[in-house]
């Protein structure tokens, strides 16, 4: 063990910095709900616990691990988003997850690529998202954030898609970089008020 | 920000007690995949353990402590995790000690335990402390015995079923 330090990310909306016990009972009451269905939960108080625990010491253990992403003026928290890694993971993984009553506000769109360019400017030079192929609402984001389904990668275990994230090249200064901005730019905006179903 | 993962090295006669790492993975899965963690929640597959190890180190963040894993000085083998636990759902903080394979027999958990115990007495200033046993689980009632902690009462947890929550002597009895 050793003192690990957890950089602070910041965006337009928001702030990444490292879970901290005081954010527990938002990520539990999320992996309580049905939200987690895709990400091994429902889970008990007990189980839930016991991951939070494991996604601070991801860090420990890799290095890398995953951020509380904090709305930048109320401090309150929306979600998780971050590097992933646990054992039997073929590649370095960008996941995240948005409290079920935050979504449709695009910060998980805001975070996940605020993360990944942390990454890539850190010597990685490209990342996968395992999603469940159910997961419809993860498969658009990973969309929306370039990455296209790898059909030859390595899964987990076979009932996971493997999306592929643009290279570090592909989002210098292209057209797909500066489309993602401005999907951004539009949530952020006040003025901007989608409309249809909400995406994360 | 600075996340701290600390924790300090306890010595024993015949032990070292330290930090969780990842050079313990491999003898933490093999503990995990064998039918000796039927009782601590296993079997578990690579990637459980592996979130297990993680969890190992979370929680000296989420709580300031938590368990060591012991090392056997005479030939440096990682031989259990010991140490002061309480993760959500447990009624009160717990002494725990999961002995990996060929380790028994030894009174390593009884070593471990004790430091782990006047750690928690003498350094953090707690004042009782319990153990929880599944019951069946009579190796572990054993070196709770041998601890000289009594039982307490029943407990339920709501993933490891019946359990029974064993009370350690207190600080001064063990000063």
């Amino acid at each position: 063990m050793s003192h690990t330090t957890i950089p602070t990310i910041e965006t337009q909306r928001l702030v990444l910095r490292g879970p901290q016990p005081e954010d527990y009972p938002n990520f539990k009451a999320t992996f309580a709900s049905y939200r987690s269905r895709f990400m091994g939960g429902p889970l008990n108080p007990y189980e839930a616990w016991m991951l939070y625990a494991a996604e601070i010491g991801h860090w420990d253990i890799r290095g890398f691990g995953m951020w509380m992403i904090h709305d930048k003026d109320s401090d309150d928290t929306y979600g998780m988003a971050g590097g992933w890694q646990p054992a039997g993971w073929p590649e370095r993984e960008i996941a995240w997850i948005i409290w079920p009553d935050k979504a449709g506000k695009g910060y998980a769109l805001e975070a996940t690529h605020a993360v990944r360019a942390h990454y890539y400017a850190n010597g990685w030079d490209g990342a996968v998202s395992y999603l469940d192929p159910m997961n419809l609402d993860s498969i658009r984001l990973a969309e929306r954030l370039g990455a296209t389904k790898d059909k030859t990668a390595q899964t987990i275990d076979g009932s996971d898609a493997v999306y592929r994230h643009p290279s570090p090249d592909a989002l210098d200064g292209t057209q797909l970089a500066h489309g993602i901005e401005m999907e951004i730019g539009h949530y952020a905006d006040p003025m901007f008020k989608p409309k249809g179903w909400a995406l994360d | 920000m600075t996340v701290t993962f600390s924790a300090p090295e306890l010595e024993t006669e015949r032990l070292i007690l330290r930090a969780p790492d990842l050079s313990d993975f491999d003898a933490f899965a093999a503990f995990y995949a064998s039918p000796r963690a039927s009782f601590v929640g296993g079997p578990l597959s690579r990637e459980l353990s592996w979130r297990s190890l993680a969890l190992e180190a979370g929680h000296w963040v989420l709580r300031g402590f938590g368990r060591w894993t012991v090392i056997e000085k005479e030939t440096k083998a990682t031989v259990g995790i010991v140490g002061l636990w309480h993760p959500e759902g447990f009624p009160e903080n717990e002494l725990g000690w999961d002995l990996f394979d060929g380790a028994t027999g030894k009174g390593y958990a009884t070593e471990a335990g004790r430091a782990a115990r006047d750690y928690a007495y003498g350094t953090l200033g707690w004042t009782t402390l319990t153990s929880l046993i599944a019951v069946g689980n009579d190796g572990s009632r054993r070196v709770a015995e041998r601890l000289g902690a009594s039982y307490d009462r029943d407990f339920t947890h709501e993933r490891f079923g019946d359990m029974q929550v064993w009370r350690h002597p207190g600080p001064e009895a063990c000063g």
